[in-house]
């Protein structure tokens, strides 16, 4: 267990070096939710924009700054930094499932400030609400962390893994519910494009987003319902592995 | 100022640009999935207010992509100071000037060669009713995408430090895009928040992406003249491309960029 922590602290050493791209990255979710937010809630009568994003831009916010381990151990093999790490006197599964967890936590702590946000603007969540917030949320950024991860390490060439995390990331951000409606989603079934349809809603980024709404906007309207941490745990628990397992034995072959 | 020297500047700055293929993949598919989906989803959001927003979008996305290419010219400038290659380039038998000249029109040129093949396929999509119309819309896109690379030059130049660079230009994105007419029309940055709806007024973006949507039919009134338009793009050029030059120039001098 310590030996994890040293991990995560390592991480977070790391994360905070970062503090530049940080502020660009909330920059960018700010004027999203305080511009494009507000001028689209004119435009729509389907939903209160602005309440319908707020929930949906915290999600973005885990999702980005989750990501940015991959970055990281991208640019550790690149440099053969690794060859240090593996020195280190831990097992490779400490190194890897801390790598994983230093991962989701920054998420979390990146996502926090947007999370209060949304308190702010919609309403407080009771405590059990919170805590099932937070849960989901925990889960999510793991899952992403370990997605992030498992690219990185798959790939020596920066440009590979930068293309590769593009396609992720507009995967996972339009064909979720962070931006519109599910409902709204349906759309792209008459264009033939239905798997999409598909992935939205299994999408844990839809998932996530839809909870949050269930417990800070019309619980009538966004209902809560236990498949949606459910999808997340399974999401999750796969890709926590899989980065577990990847990160620990392709770092062996470079 | 020997033309044929310029080409050449120009010339490396687009054999440069092509080594970024991945970028440039990555940007392909950035604009592919804000179009097929993104576009298509919220035109289905808003049609009650915008019933053609998806042909509005496609244009809007197109001018923003023209946007971020011309600006990856600063992060050539960062790259060449961090690795020594200023000193090289002013080793060669070109004059200051017709580097930095050159320069300036390479980043404007590659951006437009980049978003070549988008733009036949939006116009594709979206039709062309007057051809002298899209004549003039491209003309100010040439100034549009010259103007934004003279301003990344500018901003390269004037920031000491690589990170700081980024960030600003991450800021600047967020906000220059957002603050435009690239996403939505004025009238509904105006209902929002009228100072939204002034300072849209105001940027360079606004300009290039209502000018590009008057020429290819999908706006038919446009809420200045065209000709305020062409002006307005061609001040912006003119200001950042000298601008840009002048202080690049400078900076060349004295190996201040170390």
């Amino acid at each position: 267990m310590k030996a994890i922590l040293h991990v995560i602290e390592y991480d977070f050493r790391n994360f905070f070096r970062y503090r530049w791209f940080i502020i660009g990255l909330i920059a960018m979710n700010l004027a999203d939710l305080f511009i494009s937010a507000i001028v689209f809630t004119q435009m729509t009568s389907l939903v209160n924009y602005f309440q319908f994003f707020a929930p949906g831009l915290a999600v973005v916010g885990l999702f980005a700054s989750a990501f940015m381990i991959g970055r990281e151990i991208n640019m550790e093999v690149r440099r053969e930094i690794h060859h240090y790490m593996l020195s280190l006197p831990m097992t490779r599964t400490e190194l890897a499932i801390g790598r994983v967890l230093a991962g989701g936590l920054r998420g979390m702590l990146y996502m926090t400030p947007l999370l209060i946000t949304n308190f702010i603007v919609l309403h407080f969540p009771t405590l059990p609400q919170l805590l099932l917030i937070l849960l989901t949320l925990f889960l999510l950024a793991i899952g992403i962390s370990g997605v992030s991860i498992s690219i990185a390490v798959s790939t020596t060439s920066f440009e590979k893994f930068v293309t590769a995390r593009g396609v992720v990331y507009y995967m996972f951000f339009f064909c979720s519910s962070v931006f519109y409606p599910l409902s709204v989603i349906q759309v792209l079934s008459t264009k033939g494009l239905w798997p999409l349809v598909t992935f939205a809603q299994i999408n844990p980024l839809t998932n996530g987003s839809d909870l949050i709404r269930s417990f800070l906007l019309d619980p009538e309207v966004y209902v809560f319902s236990p498949q949606m941490i459910l999808n997340v745990a399974v999401f999750s628990g796969i890709f926590a592995l899989l980065a577990t397992f990847a990160y620990s034995k392709i770092l062996q072959r470079h | 100022m020997g033309l044929r020297k310029l080409w050449l500047v120009i010339e490396r700055d687009l054999r440069m640009f092509i080594q970024y293929k991945f970028m440039l993949i990555m940007r392909g598919i950035w604009f592919t999935s804000q179009v097929a989906l993104f576009g298509l989803v919220v035109n289905r959001m808003v049609q009650e207010a915008v019933p053609d927003y998806f042909h509005y979008y496609v244009a809007g996305v197109t001018i923003i992509t023209l946007y971020s290419t011309a600006m990856f010219i600063g992060y050539d400038i960062f790259e060449e100071a961090e690795h020594g290659v200023f000193e090289y380039l002013l080793t060669l038998p070109v004059s200051r000037r017709e580097l930095v000249l050159g320069r300036s029109i390479g980043g404007g040129l590659r951006s437009f060669i980049y978003i070549g093949p988008l733009l036949v396929v939006v116009l594709f999509i979206l039709g062309v009713l007057n051809p002298l119309y899209l004549l003039v819309a491209v003309a100010s896109l040439f100034l549009f995408a010259f103007g934004v690379s003279g301003m990344s030059i500018t901003i390269a130049v004037v920031m000491k430090s690589g990170d700081k660079y980024d960030i600003l230009i991450g800021v600047l994105d967020a906000l220059i895009v957002r603050l435009s007419t690239t996403m939505y029309p004025t009238l509904y940055m105006q209902r929002a928040t009228p100072a939204y709806a002034a300072i849209a007024n105001f940027n360079p973006l606004t300009y290039a992406s209502d000018l590009f949507r008057w020429g290819t039919g999908i706006e038919g009134t446009l809420q200045f003249s065209p000709l305020v338009g062409v002006l307005a793009l061609f001040t912006f050029f003119f200001s950042f491309t000298f601008i840009g030059v002048v202080f690049y120039e400078r900076r060349l001098e004295g190996g201040s960029w170390q």
